[in-house]
């Protein structure tokens, strides 16, 4: 019943959800379990992994009773830990060192679980209400458990999983990347958005524009453009939309096309996953299992003749044809928003009006829908021109000599050398940038703790055995990594290098003088 | 005896090999443990206790109990200053500096934090502090940094707080965690929660844990564990593993009784000992000749059928030699050096004492005849003959006189007072490689009082803003580092420097993909720079503002300062160590 045994005929990978408030008598324990992947593990086995993770959070808030257990480190497997809402855990083990990729930055993984769990919010509004509207836990596990496997249908590498690595220490999840565009298209952009503002009357709807898989504009709060944009580049996108055929997002990974998850494990229904994930059948609710929607589902988005982008994932609105439109709750404002993509060529708009607003449901919405075609449809021409002129490609962001990644913290905006670039990389290098970020998450979750406010300041240049610089900048907020593979010997080049780099790209936010 | 293979063998072999001719390790344990509870051992061997390391000692302990090593001299380990330190201003400003408390109690800090400011717990037991203590007190809670060593039964071996009898739930918990692991065939290494570290070591049937608040690495408390665990094998060699195959829930805690001291004390060097984490001994600084003059007559001994000799001042090496082939790795010497310097009785009497060399050889006990010829200076004969007493005790009045003859002891005293290589002293432009007698100063202060320990003197430290360096040989695996000055003056702030260079350290040379080349590093505290070549290892710390190609300058100028010197600060010419 061992936990390696297990996890060798799953790909390595184990993620479960459960919530310490459950299954506290003897007998009772499988209700802690909210969800289980692989779901077809016995269940002693899932509830030794849940037992070992129930006992650990309890053990180190002997010591830490402000943060309990974040990650255990054993020879074989890595234990992440996130805890989504309170006393709800989230808990995700990989085996190390299975190949020669499986080398992980905890913090990376870590924000794996925090993005499922946000998007999961975003469609259903969070766990614990859920459970509270049926204590069953029949309502939550038959939405967890769809939602997760499309969430982890996004990672596929042939069968495997390919959860973010060291190959990936260039890449910050979480983050927003951004399009960089002139003035003139700037003021276009602004001008679109005040017309966008006012397709839904004065009502409190917000707007998200994107180019390509890149913001150009966003009305919403950080955190929920961190989701709606997540969400956009990974099903919404023209990019998304057309299949994986082109992978050079900074969010996707790899092609959407073998969808091994939804494929094998998701449709497999053994008797194990009939009992926990299809209970609802006989559940208080008695919803059938059709009829939770799966808003990750991949193929299910379609361009509308109109330019809208329409799913029936929502399902159709009764006696009639028409898709119905998605919601989605706003974190900031706890509101439910339908959710309106408009898509023109490698331009996506995104419209988001309260329901509260709309009285008479999809005809209301479509009347805003026809007002932003009547009021925008010309702008939308002019700015998609304006910012396919300026475009670079995909390797508009490459800078040539450096592979690096920006992160603002404060804005959740992140750039990095496109992954094509990156992967131009030897393996050392990756490497050894890989174990600097570890360290410097380290150090940055310590000064987070310590002095709340007081901004970490930190600057890191090691020369690996390889010769390559592996470089680290904390500043004010904003983080620089880079990797130089030929940046000479000395240290003083190196940090010239990096000095140059922030002087023409970041304001200067990393020099020194 | 079966232990004089100049290469450590494999434990495994003696272990697990039924063969039963070579027998004596078995007996020596029980000898060890036997000595533990007769009150005395065997008269024969003078005014010593024979097997007085595990047994005597642990009596005389009881009046030692708040000796720390001794005074500071300028030695530069401010660290070392246990005893002294214990009345002054321990003022805890940054939480990090202490392994106490957090935040809450205001108490003592390593060595001596057992001592209450006020009022000594009638309950205080030698080398162990709080022992009223246990897993439900707050305070235990709190501590900074716990260590446990536990059986594979979950039975208490050793706590660095608290009382083990008491704590006997808790480490059934952490047995429980850890076979939990096991049971899913795996090995737990660390649970990380918070500020907090949990780090287990698993050792056959002994485990061992730490605890931690004091942002140390990973890789830093895990080799604090395994030295922990060098240290009891030390004491009881590793054929204990045999009681716990004969009987799994074997009560380990008699056999180690009273070595607590042995044990705090190593913890609290992890504080200010860089011998810790560099794997590298230091020498004290000596004119060559004079280290020559001390080096002759050990190696005289060593011919006569002595294994190891080594004469030391504190956990500094005067000399060393090894018999022929034989080497001395200096995680032996620094597990040595502080069971000697630990243990009160072998500072009143010339002792015989049995102690393992655990890189040496884990199975197999040898014999250290230890004599103090002053109260820092000591001699330690390493023998694989139970019965050589007489014969080192012999050995040991031949290098006294030829020591006092030739001025050894007198030139120890002065060096220990004159210190080391100190960074106000880097020569401006490397001399060319004279050899200028003693040149680690030029212009040396001897009038440095405690006061250089008070926050008022606000140093600038060495040109260009350096402030302290480690330099470390890697071929003669010793390192030197160089005293503190101000800015770096009170021990919190030599403990914070020293935990950055373990950090760094740690950093260079990550196991999967070290060692790194060079790390340059610059956060609220320092710069700090190392240097890693095929020759040695360069660890330095410069003001946080320090410009980055002055300190390159000044690294190099270091260096050529350390080659210049190098005949006075390292034993040169040892047998060559080859592990």
């Amino acid at each position: 019943m061992g936990l390696a045994s297990a996890s060798t005929a799953t790909d390595g990978m184990q993620l479960c959800i459960f919530d310490l408030r459950r299954g506290q008598n003897e007998g009772q324990e499988l209700d802690k379990i909210l969800f289980f992947f692989p779901a077809d593990l016995p269940f002693s086995t899932q509830l030794s992994v849940i037992g070992l993770s129930e006992g650990l959070i309890t053990f180190t808030r002997i010591f830490s009773p402000e943060a309990a257990c974040e990650v255990i480190e054993a020879e074989r497997h890595s234990h992440v830990f996130y805890e989504a809402e309170t006393d709800i855990w989230m808990v995700m083990v990989v085996e190390k060192g299975k190949d020669s990729d499986a080398i992980w930055r905890i913090d990376a993984l870590r924000k794996v679980l925090k993005e499922v769990h946000s998007l999961f919010v975003m469609f259903y509004g969070s766990i614990r209400a859920m459970l509270e509207k049926d204590p069953s836990g029949g309502l939550i596990r038959s939405h967890l458990y769809p939602f997760i496997m499309d969430y982890l249908s996004d990672f596929p590498v042939g069968k495997k999983l390919q959860l973010p690595s060291f190959r990936d220490c260039l890449k910050e999840r979480g983050t927003v990347q951004m399009l960089t565009m002139g003035r003139e298209a700037a003021i276009e952009v602004q001008s679109l958005v005040s017309v966008l503002d006012s397709c839904a009357g004065n009502s409190s709807s917000y707007s998200m524009i994107l180019f390509h898989d890149l913001l150009v504009s966003t009305t919403l709060s950080p955190d929920d453009t961190i989701n709606l944009f997540t969400y956009a580049a990974l099903r919404l996108s023209p990019n998304a939309l057309s299949s994986g055929v082109n992978s050079w997002s900074y969010i996707r990974r790899g092609s959407t096309s073998s969808h091994f998850v939804s494929g094998s494990a998701l449709t497999h229904s053994g008797p194990v996953s009939e009992q926990i994930y299809h209970s609802s059948d006989t559940s208080p609710v008695g919803n059938n299992i059709n009829r939770v929607t799966r808003a990750l589902q991949h193929g299910k988005w379609y361009k509308g003749k109109d330019g809208f982008l329409v799913t029936d994932i929502w399902g159709v609105v009764v006696g009639s044809l028409v898709c119905a439109t998605p919601t989605v709750w706003l974190q900031q404002t706890e509101e439910a928003m339908y959710l309106c993509p408009y898509q023109f060529k490698s331009l996506t708009l995104i419209l988001l009006i309260p329901v509260s607003s709309i009285l008479n449901g999809e005809q209301g919405v479509a009347l805003v829908k026809q007002q932003l075609l009547e009021n925008a449809s010309l702008k939308i021409l002019k700015v998609e021109e304006k910012l396919s002129k300026g475009w670079g490609g995909e390797n508009a962001y490459h800078v040539s000599g450096y592979r690096y990644l920006l992160v603002d913290g404060d804005r959740n905006i992140s750039r990095a050398s496109p992954p094509g670039k990156v992967t131009t990389l030897a393996k050392e290098s990756l490497l050894a940038l890989s174990k600097l970020r570890d360290e410097v998450d380290l150090e940055k979750s310590r000064a987070k703790r310590d002095n709340a406010g007081c901004e970490k300041d930190l600057e890191v240049s090691i020369r690996a055995k390889n010769n390559a610089w592996a470089v680290a900048r904390i500043t004010g907020g904003k983080e620089l990594y880079m990797v130089l593979e030929k940046a000479s010997e000395t240290l003083l080049y190196a940090s010239d290098a990096v000095e140059k780099f922030s002087n023409r790209y970041c304001n200067g936010a990393f020099s020194l003088d | 005896m079966s232990t004089s293979s100049s290469s450590p063998s494999s434990d495994e072999e003696l272990i697990f090999n039924p063969n039963p001719i070579p027998k004596p390790i078995d007996d020596e344990l029980t000898l060890a443990s036997l000595t533990l509870t007769e009150s005395n051992g065997n008269g024969s061997v003078g005014e010593s206790d024979r097997y007085g390391g595990a047994g005597v000692v642990l009596e005389a302990e009881r009046e030692g109990e708040r000796e720390g090593p001794s005074s500071p001299s300028s030695s530069g380990y401010a660290g070392e200053r246990g005893s002294s330190s214990e009345g002054t201003s321990n003022s805890r400003i940054g939480d990090e500096d202490d392994d106490g408390i957090q935040e809450v109690i205001n108490d003592h800090d390593g060595f001596v934090d057992g001592v209450g400011d006020s009022s000594p717990s009638p309950s205080w037991v030698p080398g162990k502090r709080h022992v009223d203590e246990d897993d439900a007190s707050i305070s235990w809670r709190k501590r900074k940094k716990h260590f446990f060593i536990l059986s594979h039964s979950g039975k208490p071996i050793y706590s660095r707080y608290g009382d083990e009898h008491k704590l006997a739930g808790f480490s059934a918990t952490l047995q429980a965690i850890i076979s939990f692991v096991e049971n899913g065939k795996d090995r737990i290494k660390l649970v990380r929660a918070g500020k907090h570290q949990v780090v287990f070591l698993i050792k056959g049937p002994i485990y061992l844990v730490c605890i931690s608040c004091t942002e140390e690495s990973y890789e830093s408390l895990r080799g604090q564990l395994e030295l922990l665990y060098g240290q009891m094998i030390l004491i009881l060699t590793k054929s204990v593993n045999r009681c716990f195959e004969k009987n799994p829930k074997f009560d380990m805690t008699p056999l180690l009784g009273g070595t607590d001291v042995v044990f705090s004390s190593l913890i609290h060097s992890f504080n200010w000992n860089p011998a810790t984490f560099l794997h590298a001994y230091t020498c004290l600084p000596l004119a060559y000749a004079t280290r020559q003059a001390a080096g002759a007559v050990l190696q005289d001994v060593a011919d006569s059928g002595v294994l190891f000799a080594l004469l030391m001042c504190k956990c500094k090496v005067v000399s060393l030699v090894g018999a022929q082939k034989a080497s001395l790795h200096p995680d032996d010497m620094l597990l040595l050096s502080n069971f000697v310097m630990s243990s009160e009785s072998f500072r009143t009497s010339e002792s015989f004492s049995p102690i393992c060399l655990p890189r040496y050889n884990p199975t197999a006990f040898l014999y250290a005849y230890v004599h103090y010829f002053d109260a820092d200076t000591y001699l330690m004969l390493l023998t694989t003959s139970s019965d050589a007493f007489y014969h080192l005790k012999d050995c040991r009045i031949r290098i006294e006189q030829v020591l006092l003859r030739s001025n050894v002891l007198s030139e120890v005293q002065r060096s220990m007072l004159e210190g080391g290589m100190r960074v106000e002293d880097l020569p401006v432009d490397p001399l060319p490689r004279s050899s200028m007698p003693h040149r680690l100063s030029q212009q040396r202060i001897l009038t440095q009082s405690p006061e250089i320990f008070s926050e008022s003197i606000v140093g600038i430290g060495g040109p260009t803003g350096l402030w302290h360096f480690i330099y470390r040989s890697i071929y003669l695996d010793q390192y030197v580092s160089s005293d503190f000055s101000p800015p770096i003056s009170s021990p919190q702030q030599q403990k914070r420097l020293y935990r950055a260079y373990q950090k760094l350290y740690c950093s260079m040379h990550d196991k999967g993909i070290g060692p790194h080349k060079t790390q340059f590093r610059r956060d609220e505290n320092y710069v700090l720079l190392c240097w890693v070549t095929q020759d040695f290892e360069l660890y330095a710390a410069f003001d946080p503002l320090a410009d980055k190609a002055v300190a390159i300058k000044t690294c190099n100028r270091v260096c050529q300062w350390v080659k210049d010197v190098e005949n006075e600060i390292f034993l040169q010419g040892a047998s060559p160590f080859s592990w």
